[in-house]
């Protein structure tokens, strides 16, 4: 897996996701945000995990998720150095919330425990769950 | 291919009637669509793709479907004393992808009734708005009611709607297994007096056309189904592919519509091909016969804007469905982790009854009609997770579950009157990535809508308490009250979130007020078709794409001069 975070950052990122959804970290919340900034250092990009494997991106969409991961980029360096601006709170909330309830496959819900907590049933077509 | 008979702009539910209408009748057709795809192999023999799982980061959260909000951004205001725009983003984003809207729908396909195609006539007109009469009556129509039913797979309960319009023959399947929870529903509707019914969906039931029965997964209504066992629109465009004279090129933006040196006809389109980057070709093509738009009602009107065809209407009477939702929170699960989003439908808010008649007096308005009121649920939970506060409260609220897992809801598709200030314009500087003005919505709802969805609530919360929920709310979309406060919370937003968009290249009887013919040929230039919403001249209170995909098999079939 791509590495974005050190070790540091990893605290400090697992602290702020745990403010918004409680143990979010240790469902793998970090691992999500990480595998999101470093989406595009895969080919095919590890965007949208379908049924056979991640999906393609196309030249444009690659444009448009290059743009939205430099800005959370920066969502992250600002939440690391402890200077985040007022929306950057609504970013974190977002991804504990998907890392927390989103398909195993993008790095959060280990082993499906998000849902287990609030019983919702593992999906019957989910997307394909590879090794990182 | 570099010249074909028809070019058909946009692969959705109304594109893939006509492409399959027009090949069926040996003509050679090319689907321009703008979105990706992710539905269909185009090699031989056209299986379909398998990009789409139970999935909700990739539906929900990261556009799969598109449009990219970064790359084709839309703008939003009520009124023009909001200036050039309220907000800019996503608005009314229906799937930019093969397939359009169908993909992404829980194909809820009701026909319209008899009424609904001449609300002026049986209803009178109202001040303020713009209802006319459809220049098609329900009678010319049912018969591709009834073909674009056999071609998707309709799923229904004949008979069970006693307010239905007349049928010329069964719904192609029976329906679909019932939610448990819209048996709860139905019946407390039952006990005030209304009429619920099974809703016609087009879900497969059972093996239909080669694709199979539904199996209730619950990913529905804001997902692709996994093994297409909804059939809007694949079945068509897989027909049409399969007859060799039929291409779909994704990736293709049309940009404009070339007319020959009569500039009354069009001899094909330019459209710049977006697998090039980061400057795609233009590549022209040319068709020998006719042009046909089936952009959506939001798209279509942009198109025509940006090349001033069409006439000063085009954008204009702008529709929605102005949805109000009642929700009722309930002691236990309401089981809608599973199921088709909705099962079960009642119209009984359509109807002339004296209690909406009495409720239109005290509004002096004349008439009041409400719309289809869907019963059902299928919030995904990280939409739930999402609608919650942060810290411990997070975590109450979700083993709580009042908004989903407990949640069920009635969804009323208010009929939303026609008002000439209602309108898709093009935004004067905001631009998509590829420098084209983005689309502009100024909508504010008429009256009447307001005082239907204020007639609906305290029938529906009453419903809902009598069905054994501890308590009920409703909220309406758009928002009406503080919009500032729906800004920050609201997780519909603060424009309307309907995507049943229509109405904005009116069909009619004169140029001076419409902008297609009762072919849906536009007036200016005759072979250019519009089938899509875009033709509707009143919004009816019923989810529009079984209407939108008859009329354009209507005029597919008028076009190659084919019966039904």
């Amino acid at each position: 897996m791509a590495v974005w975070f050190d070790d540091e950052e990893r605290t400090q990122v697992a602290a702020a996701l745990d403010k918004e959804v409680p143990g979010a970290a240790a469902l793998g919340a970090v691992d999500y945000v990480e595998r999101l900034l470093t989406a595009l250092d895969h080919d095919p990009p590890r965007v949208w995990a379908g049924p056979d494997g991640w999906i393609a991106l196309g030249p444009w969409e690659r444009q448009a998720w290059t743009e939205r991961i430099d800005e959370l980029r920066a969502v992250y360096r600002r939440v690391i150095d402890g200077a985040p601006a007022p929306d950057d709170r609504r970013v974190l909330h977002a991804h504990a919330c998907e890392a927390t309830y989103g398909d195993p496959a993008y790095g959060g819900n280990r082993a499906s425990a998000g849902w287990q907590r609030i019983e919702f049933p593992e999906p019957l077509f989910p997307p394909a769950r590879g090794k990182p | 291919m570099t010249d074909c008979d028809a070019i058909v702009v946009g692969s959705g539910p109304g594109g893939a009637t006509v492409a399959e209408v027009l090949t069926a009748a040996g003509w050679s057709v090319v689907i321009l669509e703008k979105g990706r795809n992710h539905l269909i192999d185009l090699a031989p023999p056209h299986k379909p793709l398998r990009h789409f799982a139970n999935d909700e980061i990739a539906f929900g959260r990261r556009h799969l479907l598109g449009p990219d909000p970064t790359l084709e951004p839309r703008t939003y205001r009520r009124t023009a004393d909001d200036g050039d725009r309220l907000l800019t983003g996503e608005v009314n984003n229906l799937p930019s992808t093969v397939g359009g809207g169908g993909v992404h729908a829980d194909a809820k396909l009701p026909r319209f009734r008899e009424e609904d195609f001449h609300l002026r006539s049986a209803r009178g007109p109202v001040e303020g708005a713009s209802v006319e009469d459809w220049p098609v009556q329900y009678a010319d129509l049912e018969p591709h009611y009834a073909a674009v039913e056999r071609s998707f797979g309709v799923a229904g309960e004949d008979g069970a709607n006693p307010f239905a319009a007349w049928r010329s023959e069964p719904f192609p399947m029976p329906p679909g297994d019932d939610m448990p929870m819209a048996l709860v529903s139905a019946a407390a509707a039952e006990r005030a007096g209304l009429h619920p019914y099974r809703a016609p969906s087009g879900v497969n039931s059972v093996v239909y056309d080669g694709r199979p029965a539904c199996v209730d997964c619950g990913f529905c209504g804001g997902y692709g189904c996994p093994i297409h066992a909804k059939g809007d629109p694949i079945a068509a465009l897989q027909r049409a592919l399969r007859t060799a004279r039929c291409e779909i090129r994704p990736d293709a933006y049309v940009t404009q519509i070339v007319l020959d040196g009569s500039g009354r006809r069009a001899s094909g389109v330019r459209y710049l091909d977006l697998t090039g980057y980061p400057d795609p070709p233009e590549v022209e093509l040319r068709a020998t016969q006719a042009v046909v738009l089936a952009c959506g009602a939001f798209e279509t009107p942009r198109l025509l804007l940006r090349n001033g065809l069409g006439g000063d209407l085009v954008g204009r009477y702008l529709t929605y469905h102005f949805q109000t939702f009642t929700v009722g929170i309930f002691p236990g699960p309401t089981g809608s982790e599973r199921g088709r989003s909705v099962t079960h439908l009642h119209d009984d808010l359509m109807i002339d009854t004296p209690e909406l008649r009495a409720a239109a007096r005290a509004a002096n308005l004349p008439w009041l009609r409400g719309g289809v009121v869907e019963h059902g649920a299928g919030t995904g939970p990280i939409s739930e997770a999402s609608s919650y506060p942060r810290g411990d409260a997070h975590l109450t609220s979700m083993a709580d579950s009042a908004l989903r897992r407990r949640l069920w809801a009635f969804t009323m598709q208010g009929e939303d009157l026609p008002q000439a200030p209602n309108r898709i314009d093009l935004d004067p500087s905001v631009r998509d990535a590829w420098g084209l003005p983005a689309g502009r919505v100024t909508y504010a709802p008429h009256r009447h809508e307001l005082a239907a969805s204020a007639y609906a609530v305290p029938l529906h919360e009453a419903l809902m308490v009598d069905a054994g929920a501890q308590a009920a709310f409703s909220a309406t979309s758009p928002p009406q009250d503080d919009i500032e406060r729906h800004r920050a919370s609201s997780p519909l937003g603060v424009a309307p979130a309907s995507r049943h968009v229509m109405g904005t290249a009116r069909m009619g009887t004169h140029p001076a007020s419409s902008v297609v013919s009762p072919e849906q040929r536009l007036w200016d230039v005759d072979n250019v078709l519009v089938c899509d919403s875009s033709v509707f001249v009143t919004a009816s209170g019923y989810n529009p794409t079984l209407t939108l995909a008859a009329l354009a098999h209507r005029a597919a079939a008028r076009l190659a001069d084919t019966g039904v």
